[in-house]
């Protein structure tokens, strides 16, 4: 092939690697050639300097709070009351996590009262409100019977209590319980009850002290969040 | 917000200035967002892959040196490579952009055509997809505006992938002449 060719060449592929059209196996090679050669670095970077002029077209698209709100969590936990997710903290993710939430994790006291989370929860739930200012994890233990739940952000409203529901179908919310001021709990769940479990909704609402009066909830339902079988 | 000014932010970013990530985010995410989207069609995806995105910049803003990439397309190009990746994904293949390389073309040495900016950027680009047959014209803004592989082109334009390939290759050539006439 003459020089020129060459040249064509390596300017055609440095295209197509711009815009993700390469093989696996011939972007591997294309990479492990930049480092050496100035002129296809170059080619490269004017391809996507071009090529992105062409996102101007692409109409600009607010993402939602919750995305901002979510990687200051991620990458300045520190800084933030930290939002703690079951999986990060008890379940397989802990594995996989990385050494933020491991550091998390570890730096981070269990609740005290002498209650802990089941080894082993067979359904979950994240049930965070839709600002975030209240987040409580909760937890099935079968083996005890009974549901673990840790408030990890927000309190009650002054003189009022957080009742939480359990949602099964179409079926009107049975009460679980009023949450007490102690951050972590476990709560009792009746045989009857545990089937309505899987598929089941968690909801949290602002009740009187004592919870609601009526069995059934009488103020805002301030979260919610469906029950996953881990 | 000016590339200098996005210069800047970035370079804080490295410094981990936490005021400045946020800025950059607010300059920058709805473009970004919108990239993204335009790739994936899926708002719940778009959100994730926008969350990595900036993770990345965050982590990543050290790699970028004035000089190289422009700022914007040093963002637009970690954005669209992770969107097209998360598509990919999404579509059994394999096949990921290397992100790797996109971080460190940052610093890399600008040919001086690099460094013309570029008021007058678009009306060229512009001008030199003209040149172009229309549908070669759409294919190539097809595979970067929406990510489209060769299969999923040569399908579109009823040819065998070799076919598109070849068309798609001299038309990126006859493209390049143009732009640095």
């Amino acid at each position: 092939m003459s020089a020129d060719a060459d040249k064509d060449d390596d300017q055609a592929l440095a295209a197509e690697y711009a815009l993700g059209l390469l093989s696996a196996e011939e972007a591997a090679a294309f990479e492990a050639r930049l480092a050496s050669e100035p002129a296809l670095r170059q080619a490269y970077a004017q391809w996507a300097e071009d090529f992105a002029a062409l996102a101007d077209d692409i109409p600009e698209e607010a993402p939602p709070a919750r995305v901002q709100k979510k990687l200051q969590v991620r990458l300045f936990a520190d800084a933030r009351p930290a939002r703690r997710s079951w999986f990060d903290r008890f379940g397989p993710g802990l594995l996989v996590a990385g050494a933020l939430v491991a550091a998390l994790f570890l730096t981070v006291d269990l609740p005290g009262q002498g209650v802990t989370p089941p080894a082993n929860p067979v359904y979950t739930a994240d049930i965070a409100s839709e600002d975030g200012s209240l987040v409580v994890l909760a937890g099935y233990d079968a083996e005890a019977g009974e549901l673990y739940v840790e408030r990890v952000l927000g309190t009650a409203r002054p003189e009022r209590a957080l009742e939480l529901w359990l949602i099964a179908g179409d079926n009107p919310p049975v009460s679980l319980g009023v949450l007490p001021n102690d951050p972590a709990a476990r709560l009792p769940v009746t045989p009857e009850l545990v089937a309505a479990l899987e598929g089941g909704i968690l909801a949290i609402s602002d009740e009187p002290p004592g919870g609601s009066p009526t069995g059934a909830p009488t103020g805002d339902v301030l979260a919610t969040a469906p029950l996953t079988n881990v | 917000m000016d590339r200098t000014d996005l210069q800047s932010l970035i370079a804080k970013c490295a410094l981990k200035d936490r005021a400045a990530f946020d800025a950059l985010y607010a300059a920058t995410s709805a473009k970004l967002f919108g990239v993204i989207l335009r790739i994936l069609k899926s708002r719940s995806e778009a959100e994730e892959v926008l969350q990595e995105v900036y993770v990345k910049i965050w982590q990543k803003a050290d790699r970028y040196a004035a000089g190289g990439f422009s700022p914007m397309t040093w963002l637009i190009t970690i954005a669209r490579n992770a969107a097209i990746d998360a598509l990919r994904r999404r579509k059994g293949g394999s096949e990921p952009i290397s992100a790797e390389v996109v971080e460190q073309m940052a610093d890399a040495a600008p040919g001086p055509e690099a460094l013309v900016v570029q008021a007058s950027e678009r009306a060229r680009i512009d001008r030199c997809f003209a040149e172009l047959e229309p549908d070669r014209a759409e294919a190539v803004q097809a595979a970067y505006l929406n990510g489209d592989s060769y299969a999923e082109l040569a399908d579109r334009y009823d040819v065998p992938i070799n076919t598109m390939r070849t068309w798609l290759r001299r038309s990126l050539l006859k493209l390049r002449e143009c732009l640095s006439r």
